[in-house]
């Protein structure tokens, strides 16, 4: 499968890096700004800075006061939206076509003079506190993957939630934020992806003239990377008045840009992916232990987890549910992938990609995605290719490599009373 | 901004009543098929609330040809995912592969549509897993929300007022007879569509369309008899009343407020939604101005108009903290009554039009979009002039005509619904005085 996409590349003396790539079978296009900083910036006693600075960036720069970003958006037929990650934080606008002066005005100017004050801040915090309550403290899904965070990594900032502890986010002030905005948030720390209907070298001209002018930033530091190996299985336990017990499964993978991660991807598809996937027969259809087993594993800059989600049956042990899926690992480590069972998982692997590629949104994040993970866009040319090569032998290598007994994390949610 | 030219497509209505559509899409070598059928959550007999989903969902676990383990093999070896969705009005199989794989795709989804075997053990299997997810379901807060405000927003007897899953209680009773009778008199011809969408002529993807589904023409059923559903009127109430769900442990409430809304095939569509848009749509919208953007109280806030083919529903929905959930709710009433009165301004219907038509294409994007949304729109009766004329009729909304609707689809009108899915005791204190207050159980809407 050949991929065609004219993508024209270009970066400022700035730093900043430029991805365009047209497209006018429709009168819209997507901007995003891609920031190279996300949770793995941080430190101990501000986690989760990331995360609330990408709210604060919607709250006023010099030429668009408070309220005036998606005012004027909107007006303009337009939308936004951000996420912050491990790895990064992404702002996006989508829109209709004619509004592209607008945009690059707005998103060039919360980069070149955001401001920060308290009050906006106060209420900020606020908000993000909600949505901690929501996403971590009354969400089981949230509470297991922030406690297996902490238990997979002893040093690496990887341990701490993206979205940070609740006395950090507690404490996080203005100083903070404006120290945060000036280290992480300077072009050459930033990728602009435009996609959609617009002429390249107007877009271009006008993107060199709002964002030339803004001043390079020095380069940010390096995350420590002192994670210990892994000497033994380690386990947390949740007592949470659920309904049903759950387990949720780690174990600490290569970094995004290791080849190693492509064949975690083929097994992800291979254990999770459908409804014949290994997992969800054996668990969910066979042995009726499950509502649902669910795989994620996502490229990281450094080393990260894959991750494995049982969510059990009410009534059902989970040690018997962990059994299982130990089975079943072992089957992926000491027995080779029949041939059919590997071109299914190249299948939908490969079927997913195209689908990303469907909407300008689509492709303006699969670019800058590519971009920051795996260091050029041009990445996901060869990824079919890449993905095709993969032998069942690989699958076993890498398989034994990551699933190995004293390379388990494990947290087990336990219906029950919270302790006090 | 001007209307959007949908991409080449062609319509033809067979015999039977089915619809088949055709719809050209250049670009990624992809295909898509769907198809819908009239078989949806509304159609749920009486003490089966969940019988269409439960239905739908068994259709991939064995055909008349191979058992559900080689339906999914024949599925996702072509790298797809089988959709299996059931609205309030329809279920709708689906999957997307490669261009190349146009008819094997299009033989699996009318194998696994038509001829489904229903196997006894498959069923019995099917209501265990449905039930566990049922109970489970239960410790997502707002799940348990989104099926209280169904249940208790439409009231007991309404062909809408359950969630398509159903309830636990029902779903153990199903039976393979259950399924087996539910297939044979609402997966018919008539009032169903099957959409294609691949890089291929419209006309050649309906002689496609034809050549496969001449082999099922003499099996499957065009048309049966079927008891018509009764669509109550739903009545406006008088004050507001309180339904708390009791969430043990919750440090946060799940806060809805809902009232009688407008149907999808109201002939003021589009001034409800720009009305709507300006409410609680966006985020510049009134409410979360007030409530997220001026008071931090919440991450999420919003109204939004459900809008089946016979009824709908205005929803608020949002959540805070135990501590502010009279705060929260004391600001959503008071903004959603004075809009009720005043409706939007000039500058805010217009940024709500705008918005709204600028947006409108992308939701036309992909494979799967084109298709539902013209499925949709030729279902509902609203035709392809529905999408096709879309963004100018948006744009003609005048805040005249936002604000004549404003009253009619505020969700805090009098007679509203508040549902709070949260800690009971601290819930029923926080919102003394504000009316009539009933703690039920999460069982109860599992």
């Amino acid at each position: 499968m050949a991929l065609v996409f004219p993508v024209l590349e270009h970066a400022l003396p700035n730093g900043l890096q430029i991805r365009l790539l047209r497209d006018s079978s429709l009168p819209v296009a997507t901007l995003y700004s891609f920031f190279r900083v996300g949770s793995r910036n941080e430190r101990p006693g501000i986690t989760g800075i990331s995360h609330l600075f990408e709210h604060m960036m919607f709250n006023g720069s010099k030429k668009y006061g408070p309220k005036e970003f998606d005012r004027r958006l909107e007006a303009a037929g337009g939308s936004s939206n951000a996420y912050t990650s491990n790895d990064l934080t992404a702002y996006y606008e989508d829109f209709a076509s004619d509004a592209l002066p607008l945009v690059l005005d707005l998103e060039s100017d919360r980069m070149a003079s955001l401001v920060i004050d308290d009050a906006s801040l106060a209420r900020e915090r606020e908000v993000v506190k909600e949505e901690r309550r929501f996403r971590t403290d009354n969400d089981i899904d949230g509470m297991m993957d922030e406690a297996l965070g902490a238990l997979a990594f002893f040093a690496h900032p990887y341990r701490w939630p993206v979205i940070g502890w609740m006395s950090d986010i507690e404490r996080i002030s203005r100083e903070d934020c404006e120290g945060y905005f000036r280290a992480c948030y300077a072009p050459n720390n930033c990728t602009l992806v435009l996609v959609g209907d617009f002429e390249e070298q107007p877009a271009l001209r006008s993107i060199e003239k709002l964002y030339g002018p803004i001043p390079s930033g020095p380069p940010l530091p390096k995350v420590p990377d002192g994670e210990p190996s892994q000497k033994g299985e380690r386990r947390a336990v949740i007592r949470y008045p659920s309904q049903a017990p759950a387990v949720l499964a780690g174990f600490r993978g290569p970094d995004g840009r290791n080849p190693d991660s492509l064949v975690l991807d083929l097994i992800e598809a291979a254990l999770s992916s459908g409804e014949g996937a290994r997992l969800k027969r054996a668990l969910v259809y066979e042995q009726e232990l499950c509502v649902d087993a669910h795989v994620w594993f996502g490229w990281r800059m450094d080393p990260g987890l894959f991750q494995i989600s049982l969510k059990l049956n009410p009534g059902v042990d989970p040690a018997r549910a962990e059994s299982s899926l130990w089975a079943e690992l072992a089957r992926v480590c000491n027995e080779s992938l029949p041939e059919k069972e590997l071109e299914r998982a190249k299948n939908l692997v490969r079927a997913g990609l195209l689908r990303a590629l469907q909407t300008t949104n689509g492709r303006a994040h699969t670019v800058g995605q590519m971009e920051i993970m795996l260091g050029t866009w041009r990445a996901m040319l060869d990824l079919p290719d890449r993905y095709a090569a993969i032998t069942a032998a690989e699958i076993q290598r890498v398989a034994r490599k990551t699933f190995a007994p004293h390379r388990r994390n494990v947290v087990t949610l336990v219906p029950g009373e919270q302790p006090e | 901004m001007s209307d959007i030219a949908l991409p080449p497509l062609a319509v033809e209505k067979m015999p039977s009543g089915l619809a088949v559509l055709g719809i050209q899409k250049r670009g990624l070598p992809l295909f898509h098929a769907r198809l819908s059928l009239p078989a949806g959550a509304c159609e749920d007999p009486r003490g089966k609330a969940g019988l269409a989903q439960f239905t739908t969902d068994l259709l991939r676990r064995g055909t008349r040809r191979r058992p559900a383990q080689d339906v999914d093999d024949l599925i996702e070896s072509m790298g797809a995912q089988l959709a299996a969705e059931v609205s309030m009005e329809e279920a709708a199989l689906a999957l997307t592969v490669p261009a190349e794989l146009a008819e094997r795709a299009l033989d699996a989804l009318l194998e696994v549509a038509l001829e489904p075997a229903f196997d006894e053990h498959e069923v019995s299997a099917a209501r265990r897993r449905a039930a566990a997810a049922l109970q489970s379901d239960l410790d997502e807060p707002a799940t348990v929300a989104a099926r209280a405000l169904i249940t208790l927003g439409y009231g007991p007897g309404h062909p809408y007022a359950h969630p398509p899953h159903g309830f636990r209680r029902d779903v153990e009773s199903l039976r393979r007879e259950d399924a087996l009778g539910f297939h044979a008199t609402r997966f018919q011809q008539s009032g169903a569509l099957l959409a294609l969408v691949g890089q291929q002529e419209p006309a050649e993807l309906l002689t496609l369309a034809k050549r496969k589904l001449a082999q099922w023409q003499s099996s499957w059923p065009g048309h049966s008899q079927r008891q018509p559903l009764h669509f109550s009127a739903l009545l406006p109430g008088e004050g507001l009343r309180a339904v708390v769900v009791h969430k043990p442990d919750a440090t946060q409430a799940q806060v809805r407020i809902v009232s009688p809304g407008l149907p999808k095939t109201t002939p003021r569509y589009f001034e409800a939604v720009v009305c709507n848009t300006a409410l609680g749509g966006g985020f510049t919208s009134l409410l979360v101005d007030a409530i997220r953007v001026d008071r931090g109280l919440s991450y999420s806030v919003s109204s939004r108009l459900q809008m089946n083919r016979r009824a709908g529903l205005s929803i608020f929905s949002s959540f805070t903290k135990n501590e502010t959930l009279r705060e929260l709710v004391d600001v959503a009433l008071e903004k959603m009554r004075g809009y009720a009165q005043s409706g939007p301004s000039e500058q805010a219907t217009e940024k709500a039009r705008r918005y709204l038509a600028g947006l409108f294409p992308m939701g036309l994007e992909s494979h799967e979009a084109i298709a539902e949304q013209v499925a949709d729109a030729l279902l509902d009766g609203l035709g392809l002039e529905h999408l096709q004329r879309y963004r100018s009729r948006m744009l003609s909304v005048t805040s005249e005509q936002a604000r004549a609707i404003a009253p009619e689809i505020s969700p805090a009108r009098d007679g509203a619904l508040l549902i709070v899915v949260g800690e009971a005791d601290k819930a029923r204190k926080a919102l003394a005085g504000l009316g009539p207050i009933e703690v039920r159980q999460l069982e109860e809407f599992g």
